[in-house]
Order: structure tokens, then sequence, then C-alpha cells
């Protein structure tokens, strides 16, 4: 199961023909309405179009970021949960819904502490496209959870310091922590000892022994190609 | 310091990457000045529990997370000097090394912060992992190196207290963004070593997950000192700002299982999703139990 592209607007009923546009938001509204009338699929492809999903700007944007990484997180398990590889032993399934159910509830807590400010709080979801990985067997989908949870820990390390709400950054720590425990258990199911290489722990130079920290931007790139839309993260703080 | 020469070192830093070669302003302007954060007590479940004014400073937080840190690398340093036949495997000893390897590195990134920023460096402790504070009293831990087991079970301790220990201390060093993101930048270091120890304790039979969880069996005996490592991880209850109770208990879209779970298994996940700070106080206690 993946997350459910709600909407009954006459606009996304158009929009929904075109599976690269699944994010409903205001910001597509107006490049919806030059497309209404531009269905036929012989002419050549409309002026570029895809859909944006703005983040917005202080902490609410910040927070707005977390809740996408902890959706696309969520979905994720989600869709393993739902149809687990063959070869998942019993204990790979039972780590799975624990992580399952860790992402949904950091999801709806981050939704909750949104409200209106979410950045999708108008009804519509994201459908993630997870088509990059192998999710069939359990390797692929170890290599796919490693992917997504060290990249969950580079972002709230690189996030800690551009919140600006002391509550905030405390409720953060208490995930970015949970987080990082996730990445080095399936980095250890990847690869035995792998739970804090080289590759995500820089062992030389002045970052020695300090985990990796993402900007916003650099984060966004690396999760664009499963979210079907533009992210904007531009309003976000950077210092 | 020649006085010029501190200037010139200072229009050097860059204050925005991690550079930490020369000192930095506002360290040598902050570092000893009181925070003006809150911190929590204890947190338990409802209600919201009275917030205390702490007066830490960013220098204070700099030379608790450097004994925490010379803690945990003269731990892994003794453990090391065991024979392989203590890890049992090649596999476990290069985990052991590459952990060692980290906190080695910790107390250089801190040793290097207080430095550079000016403070006096502290004599490090001197540890006994035994807990029996130099053969002055009973040995909590009498065969810590030589049982691999125990031995993994007071990493789990340490390393559990560490990440505890630093998110309760990111708030006051807040005001800076190069101290605040070098702390959490190491605080996911530890967890990841929580999480591994955690990993091989469950291979060796213990129960217990590669995160917190209140279904682990207990490492602690109830009531002891070193059972306040844990407390208060058990906690469901996170508070927004405003005092804004989050209703896990009875509002959010959170139990989706097949069947659902029950409302005490739910929450035991809420739990597990959130890991708890810890105030220095309690902190120090912990490691004190090394130290003599």
């Amino acid at each position: 199961m993946s997350e459910p592209l709600f909407s009954d607007s006459f606009l996304a009923r158009t929009l929904r023909r075109r599976s690269f546009f699944r994010v409903v938001g205001a910001t597509v509204a107006t490049s919806t309405l030059l497309l209404a009338g531009c269905n036929d699929n012989t002419n050549p492809d409309p002026a570029p179009t895809t859909a944006s999903l703005t983040l917005g700007s202080g902490d609410n944007g910040l927070l707005n970021y977390a809740y996408l990484l902890e959706q696309l997180e969520a979905a994720f398990y989600q869709k393993v949960v739902d149809a687990f590889p063959a070869d998942f032993t019993a204990e790979d399934k039972a780590a799975f819904v624990d992580l399952r159910d860790h992402e949904v509830i950091h999801r709806e807590f981050f939704r909750y502490a949104l409200g209106t400010n979410a950045y999708d709080s108008g009804g519509t979801s994201i459908t993630f496209d997870f088509s990059s990985f192998a999710l069939t067997t359990r390797a692929g989908v170890y290599a796919a959870a490693r992917t997504l949870e060290d990249t969950g820990v580079a972002a709230y390390n690189g996030a800690a310091k551009l919140i600006a709400d002391t509550t905030t950054l405390r409720l953060l720590a208490k995930i970015a922590s949970v987080e990082a425990r996730h990445a080095a258990f399936v980095r250890d199911q990847v690869q035995p000892g792998s739970f804090a290489a080289s590759d995500v722990v820089a062992d030389s130079g002045d970052a020695a022994g300090l985990d990796t920290a993402k900007t916003p931007l650099e984060v966004v790139e690396l999760i664009a190609k499963f979210v079907p839309a533009t992210i904007v993260a531009t309003s976000l703080p950077t210092s | 310091m020649d006085f010029l020469k501190l200037l010139a070192r200072l229009a050097e830093t860059n204050t925005q990457t991690l550079t930490v070669t020369g000192p930095r302003r506002t360290a040598l302007r902050r570092l000893a000045q009181a925070g003006t954060a809150v911190l929590p007590a204890v947190l338990t479940a409802l209600p919201q529990p009275a917030a205390a004014r702490d007066s830490r400073t960013a220098q204070d937080v700099l030379k608790l997370a450097l004994v925490l840190e010379q803690l945990e690398n003269e731990f892994y340093t003794q453990a090391l000097k065991q024979p392989l036949s203590f890890f049992g495997t090649t596999e476990n000893q290069a985990a052991i090394q590459t952990i060692q390897r980290h906190e080695q590195q910790h107390v250089a990134v801190f040793t290097r912060l207080l430095v550079n920023s000016g403070a006096t460096l502290d004599a490090a402790p001197r540890f006994d992992f035994t807990g029996s504070k130099n053969g002055t009293q009973a040995a909590l831990y009498p065969d810590v190196f030589t049982n691999f087991d125990t031995f993994l079970r007071v990493a789990q301790l340490l390393e559990d207290t560490g990440v505890r220990a630093y998110k309760g201390q990111a708030e006051y060093v807040q005001f800076d963004n190069f101290l605040l993101e070098s702390a959490v930048r190491v605080h996911s270091v530890e967890a990841r070593h929580a999480s591994h120890i955690r990993t091989m304790r469950r291979q060796r039979g213990a129960t217990v997950k590669s995160w917190v969880s209140p279904s682990d069996a207990p490492i602690t005996t109830a009531g002891s000192v070193a059972a306040k490592a844990y407390a208060g991880e058990e906690n469901y209850a996170q508070y927004l700002a405003g005092n804004n109770l989050v209703p896990f208990v009875d509002n959010l879209p959170i139990n989706i299982a097949t069947p659902p779970l029950s409302q005490a298994a739910i929450l035991a996940k809420v739990a597990e999703a959130f890991d708890e700070p810890l105030d220095a106080l309690t902190a120090t206690e912990v490691a004190s139990l090394f130290i003599y």
C-alpha cells in the first residue's frame, strides 16, 4: 500500500492521468488550468509544468521538511510490510513492522504539530515513487532502507542548527537519534559491522568521528527521485 | 597568547564550516555565559513537569561531553587489550575497534573546541569500569573485561546514556550553530554505537531491540544509580510549544496494524519512536559509577 492520492476535485481527476502529476497543491492549480485543454497526446509535451511542493520558511518550513522525510520513510516501510520479500525472516518482518510504526508515529506527530501549516493540509498527499529500488529481495529492501535512513540522519543533523525554537529542537533531537539507531540497524543487516562505517562517519580531517550532516537543499536533491513534484525548499533557513 | 596573533586567528576562523583550528569569536565571548534555556525535569507521563531554570554554560556542556567521551574511549581501549577470545569473533573485535576510534576522535573534537575557545582543560578522571572505585567498594561489574556479555551490558549503558546526555545538552549550545552541529553529529554517532551494541547483544540471546524499548530486558537494578540511565525512557507523552500534549493516546491515526494493537502496545511503540534526554546531573551521576 502506498499513500493514497486523495482528492475529489475536478482538477485532480484531470491530473491523475498524468503520472508525473501526483501532487495537487495550490501552486499546481495554474499549470493545471493550462494543461486542461491539452490532453491530446499527439501534441508535443507541454512546457515544463512540474507540480511543486512548497515547504515554507522558518521553523514551520523545517517541520514540513521533517514531515516530508517521515512521510517518505513511512510510505517505504508500509510498502515493504504490504509485500515482504520471500527471503525475509520472521525477525526481519518484526523489525520492519517496528520501523513502519515508528515512522508512522513520526509522520503523524509532525502532521499534528503542523496543523494547518502542513504543506498538504488541504487534504492531498503524495504517492512516492520507489521504482528506483529493487524491493523483491531482502538485500534490496535493506539496501533501500539504508539509503533512506542515512539520508534521514544527515537531514536531522543538518537541520538542527536551523531551528529557532528550543522546544522544537528538543523534539527533533528525540527523533534524530531513533533514526540513527534505525540506520545502524539496517546497515548491519546489509553488511555486518557497517553501522558507522566511513561513508557516514568521517574517519579523518576536522570532521573525524562526526556523522554526516546535509543541508535541506542537498537532501531535497537526494530525495527528488522519490517525490513526483518539485520540492521548493528555497525559503527554508540556511543558518 | 599574543593578542595580535589571537586577532589574526579570529579573523581567519570560518563559522560556517567545520573548521576548528582557530579560536572562535562567539565561543570566546559566550562559552562561559549562562544559558537561558529551560531544563525539563525527568520526563514521565502527564502532566508536563515543572521546568527548572538551569544556568549551564556552553563550557559546562563541552566539559561534560569531554568527560563522557574520555570515559567511553578508556572503556573500549581497555577492552581492546584483551585477547581475541574475549570478543569471540573478529567481527565483534572489529566493531569495538570502530567504536573506540570514534570515541577517541570525539575526545579530540571536544578538547579542540575547549582549547580553541580559551578554556583550561581539567585533568582526565581516573576510571574503574568494574565500578569498585579502585577496590574501595564491592564491584558492580567484576567481570567486565573477562565476560563479553557483561562488557556489552556496560557498553550499552554507556552508549545509551551518551545519547541521552547529548540530547539533554543540545539546547544549551543552540545559540552557536557550530557547537550545536558538532554536538548533534556526535549524538547520532553515539546512537549508531548504541544500536550496534544492542544488535550484538540480541544476537547473543539478550532480549533487547536496537532502539530503546519498554520490552527490553532491564540491564540495571531498579532503584540503583545505573537505573537512572533508563528512567523516563518509557515516556510516551510529547509536548509541543505552549504545553500542547500530542494526542497519541486517542486521536492520532498511528494504530494501523491488522488487527490493531492494544493501547499499551501502541504506546510502547510511541515510547520507542522518541529517545528522551537526560539532564547533566543524572548523566554525571551515571558516569561517576566508573570514576574514582
